[in-house]
């Protein structure tokens, strides 16, 4: 039985509180910002970059959703997940897009969601649409979600790399190229009235140079936090190759005026002297070596204490470069910077233009003038025939010269530049095929 | 519209109402009788019929004077109980409800299609609790606080009771529910954007029966299945013979908006089997085809907006224009057709043939993908109907809730409420495949059967009696099911939002009708369940 009457069954519930309340204030105080300030798991969560400031801008809606729900937040994300799934598949885009918005409220710091997001929206739900201006909204949105998962996730380093592939990859190398790299400058929305989308394209600049940004931001958020997309070496390549992609994409473009020499320089500059000079540490015995890609012979033997050790340590950097193709991008840069390689891309792209017109004679003379330079830089760089962009634009030029002299009513000739490679490479001719009549024959 | 309405058949619902309805009350009355029988002997007997014949005295004597006073106490006593304190919650949430839609930076359909749900699902959540609450704890609080005894004291029948609760409730409730309407409307029109405006309507569609032609120009059920998950829409191939069929009935010049045009609205949808022209959507002809002359005519070629859809305007007078080949159409000089006098039945039909012009693509379709477009009504006429189907939701919950709480106590009337509310908004699919037969490894005792003996589901049991009877059993149980299922309310009439978000007017037989028949259909057994229930209910026992 309780002897205790109510007024003093009440003074000790108070008293328990009081007591309770001792440990409460010392383990969860929260902190105002100060180091060192509030209780003791403000300042673990401090120590461990752990609390939500620490992690990138605060949310007000995702923190008071996570308090509404109480400890119901797992559940609740499931059930989204789940909803999310169902809206994709009966192609509910506008419910499935608010969905994952919702997801995001309530996982706000969890990269992967923000990623396999991203992805969705930019590449899955953009494929679904038949017009292109609808699918460069939806890459648009992929881009702009991911860019706002690196707002509130710092540290998240695949997030960067993630939102520079959309720049790089989805809107300068997918099938609809032409009509994105158009639209990264003047959107189709009219909203816009013809300019950029100041959202996606921030800077209003190309495409590879915003994916070029953001893989440096990649990189510099590497060296704070690991990524676990691709070997280290690979993944940090990545600026140096979007300053490649956007010189190329220049030339693809027709523009073969000095800004895109200078870009080549410095496609080639990025390569070799940014990303050459890069320290990697990599395994080595039963400890560690660093290790550039631009390393000569004299600072491996320097680096190394004996004879077997230096010739270790060059197969180890050849296994390297080989891993990353470096040695054929520092090629490739150091054939582009040449004038003879510059000519070449442009009489194959004016040849083209002309067969467009039906100006044959024109054509012919200017594509077998750009064979004839082609051939002179796969005599000079011969690793460049095995290179994809080049064997194709080089095949592309062996059928034009063809298709001029079929449409002629000539025989082709026996000997002719390119011929060797043609040869070679006749296996690609099918795949290339539908390349040519797209670039050639479309109306 | 992704979704195709399907009309109500009243005479076979009240049928089945009267079976199912009929079939319960026959057990109801069978198994007290017995139970009487058994307690009090053949005197049980004679009390049955003294039960029957004052429940039939209460029903006819019942006074609508006490019924209003029990209604009005109610309403007053909800009110008391800070009922209307969901409104508070409403307000916080429309508040709030910009942070977490992020319409601004949708396109126009998608702003509204998004904006429309969360209002009519905001409100339907929110008056859900209110409803299961007040309705399911109503009783069991008078019970408890003893303030029924004052009540059956007086000349008030306990059906008056149960019929006053049912009322009050449903009152209170569907005054919050209408001020939610309200608050909900106004903030729509406030947080749309201008340029979103014109896709708040409500179309008003005809719609045709689809067939389809193969590729070979062959009769088929249904076009190619392209891969899709989702099989709503069929696919026609480009460039062959494979044709998508309309047949509408019933057309003339009415069918015609003010400027003479028959509106043909699209939601075709685009299937590339290889790249094709990327700088355009995929081409589509409409052909009209008189159905007893022949007469074939095409229009221009057009291109589809997946996703978005597209409007037609057909002038009714056309050139007389052939069928695309090659992507090219020919046209007879100077010669034209009238779209109602050449091309439209004696009998007021009219066909209509979608056709794929790009080769190897696909256009993809179902039913309700093609539609004459009446003039639209107005959206507000649409979201009125809306929130009427909610009202009958409310209504019905309220109904469900006290008839529980005359034989149960508060909280687990409200378990059970919600239990039957759920089960009847998530679960009938599910339970439809049960009662249908259409599943693997039988019923509950062969599954049984098959787990123990680790026997897959598509193995063949071995024949005999035993197995018939276990079968016999399965069937039984199913027929148990059935019955519950009948029970169980069909919560999808209620949700109207799917019409009002696409931007269409909500069917009156497909959804209007049935949510009132099915309101209707529970109010009779939940007062009947309630008033007996409170008849034998021992009113001490809190």
């Amino acid at each position: 039985m309780n002897r205790l009457s109510s007024q003093q069954r009440k003074f000790a519930y108070l008293a328990g509180i009081l007591v309770l309340l001792v440990p409460i204030i010392l383990l969860g105080m929260p902190s105002d910002g100060r180091p060192g300030s509030g209780g003791y798991l403000a300042q673990l969560r401090s120590e461990y970059d752990l609390g939500e400031s620490d992690l990138g801008q605060v949310d007000p809606s995702s923190a008071s959703m996570n308090l509404v729900l109480l400890g119901l937040r797992g559940v609740a994300a499931n059930l989204l997940w789940m909803d999310l799934e169902y809206y994709k598949d009966r192609k509910d885009w506008a419910q499935m897009r608010a969905t994952t918005e919702s997801i995001i409220r309530l996982q706000p710091h969890y990269a992967k969601v923000w990623e396999y997001n991203g992805w969705n929206l930019a590449f899955n739900t953009s494929a679904e649409w038949d017009a292109v201006p609808d699918r460069y909204y939806w890459v648009k949105e992929g881009g702009k979600f991911l860019a706002r998962g690196v707002e509130r996730n710092n540290d998240a380093t695949n997030l960067y790399y993630h939102a520079g592939r959309i720049h790089q990859q989805k809107v300068g190398q997918s099938d609809e190229k032409k009509y994105f790299r158009e639209y990264y400058f003047a959107d189709p929305d009219p909203k816009f009235g013809g300019t950029n989308d100041p959202e996606f394209n921030t800077d209003n600049i190309d495409n590879f140079l915003m994916g070029k940004k953001w893989f440096y931001a990649a990189n510099d958020s590497e060296l704070r936090r690991k990524q676990n997309i691709q070997d280290r070496t690979i993944f940090r390549s990545s600026p140096a190759r979007a300053q490649f992609d956007y010189a190329a994409a220049r030339q693809e473009d027709g523009k073969f005026d000095d800004e895109t020499r200078e870009a080549w320089a410095e496609a080639l500059s990025d390569w070799t002297v940014k990303y050459g000079q890069e320290v990697f540490t990599i395994p080595w015995d039963n400890g560690q070596v660093d290790i550039r890609m631009e390393m000569t012979p004299e600072e491996i033997r320097q680096a190394t204490t004996s004879e077997a050790d230096a010739a270790k340590l060059a197969r180890a950097v050849d296994a390297y470069q080989k891993m990353t193709n470096y040695r054929y991008w520092r090629t490739r840069g150091l054939s582009e910077a040449e004038q003879v390689t510059s000519d070449a891309h442009r009489e194959f792209y004016l040849a083209g233009e002309e067969y467009k017109q039906q100006n044959l004679n024109a054509a012919l003379k200017l594509v077998s003038s750009s064979m004839e330079k082609f051939e002179q830089v796969l005599k000079k760089y011969p690793e460049l025939r095995d290179e994809d962009r080049m064997v194709e634009e080089c095949m592309l030029a062996v059928m034009l010269f063809e298709n001029i002299h079929r449409l002629n009513g000539e025989r082709l000739p026996d000997e002719f530049p390119l011929k060797d490679l043609a040869d070679e490479k006749g296996g690609l001719r099918e795949q290339i095929e539908d390349q040519f009549k797209r670039r050639f024959l479309a109306g | 519209m992704d979704f195709e309405p399907t009309p109500y058949n009243i005479p076979l619902g009240f049928l089945y109402w009267l079976i199912v309805t009929g079939f319960g009350t026959i057990v109801v009355l069978v198994v007290t009788l017995l139970a009487l029988l058994i307690t009090r002997g053949t005197k049980g007997f004679g009390d049955f019929l003294n039960l029957l014949s004052s429940a039939a005295l209460d029903i006819v004597q019942i006074s609508p004077r006490r019924v209003g006073a029990i209604t009005r106490l109610t309403f007053l006593e909800a009110i008391r109980r800070r009922a209307l304190l969901v409104f508070v919650v409403f307000a916080i949430l429309f508040m709030f409800a910009g942070w977490f839609l992020s319409g601004g930076t949708l396109v126009p359909d998608f702003q509204v299609k998004l904006y429309v749900s969360f209002v009519l699902r905001a409100i339907a959540w929110l008056v859900l609790p209110v409803a299961l609450l007040l309705s399911c704890w109503g009783i069991p609080e008078d019970i408890k606080q003893r303030s029924l005894h004052t009540v059956v004291t007086k000349p008030v029948r306990r059906l008056e009771v149960v019929l006053g609760r049912m009322l009050g409730f449903g009152l209170i409730n569907t005054l919050v529910l209408l001020v939610m309407a309200v608050a909900g409307y106004v903030w729509l029109q406030q947080q749309i954007d201008e340029k979103a405006r014109p896709e708040l309507t409500c179309r008003r569609p005809v719609f045709g029966q689809l067939t389809f032609l193969d590729r070979e120009g062959k009769p088929a059920a249904t076009g190619i299945n392209v891969g899709d998950i989702w099989e709503y829409r069929s696919y026609i191939e480009g460039a062959t013979r494979a044709r998508a069929i309309w047949k509408f009935a019933g057309i003339d010049e009415s069918a015609l908006n003010k400027d003479g045009e028959l509106i043909l609205e699209n939601r075709f949808s685009a299937f590339r089997s290889h790249k094709g022209q990327m700088g355009r959507s995929l081409l589509y002809q409409l052909v009209f085809v008189n159905p007893e002359t022949g007469l074939r005519v095409g229009t221009q070629l057009r291109q589809v907006a997946e996703f978005r859809g597209r409007t037609d305007a057909i002038p009714r007078t056309l050139p007389k224009a052939g069928e695309a080949i090659g992507g090219k159409i020919t046209e007879e000089a100077g010669e034209t057709v009238d779209l109602i006098n050449d091309l439209v039945s004696p009998s007021g039909e009219l066909v209509v043939e979608a056709v794929c012009i790009d080769p190897g693509q696909y256009m993809g379709m179902a039913r309700p993908d093609l539609f004459i477009r009446t003039p639209d009504g107005s959206f507000l006429a649409g979201y009125a109907k809306s929130i009427l189907g909610l009202a009958m939701m409310v209504l019905l919950i309220v109904f469900l809730g006290v008839a529980a709480s005359t034989f149960l106590k508060g909280p687990v009337a409200t378990l059970l409420t919600f239990c039957l509310v759920l089960v009847g908004m998530t679960a009938r699919e599910f339970m439809m495949t049960i009662v249908s037969g259409r599943f693997e490894g039988g019923g509950p005792i062969e599954s049984v059967y098959r787990i123990v003996l680790h026997m897959n589901p598509t193995q063949e049991l071995p024949t005999g009696i035993a197995f018939q009877s276990m079968h016999l059993m399965d069937l039984a149980i199913r027929q148990f099911v059935w019955l519950i299922f009948q029970i169980i309310p069909n919560f999808d009439y209620f949700n109207m939002a799917p019409y009002l978000a696409n931007g269409f007017d909500v069917s009156f037989n497909a959804s209007v009708l049935p949510s009132i028949a099915v309101t209707l259909a529970f109010f009779l057994p939940c007062l009947l369940l309630g008033y007996f229930c409170l008849r034998v209910r021992e009113l001490e026992a809190k």
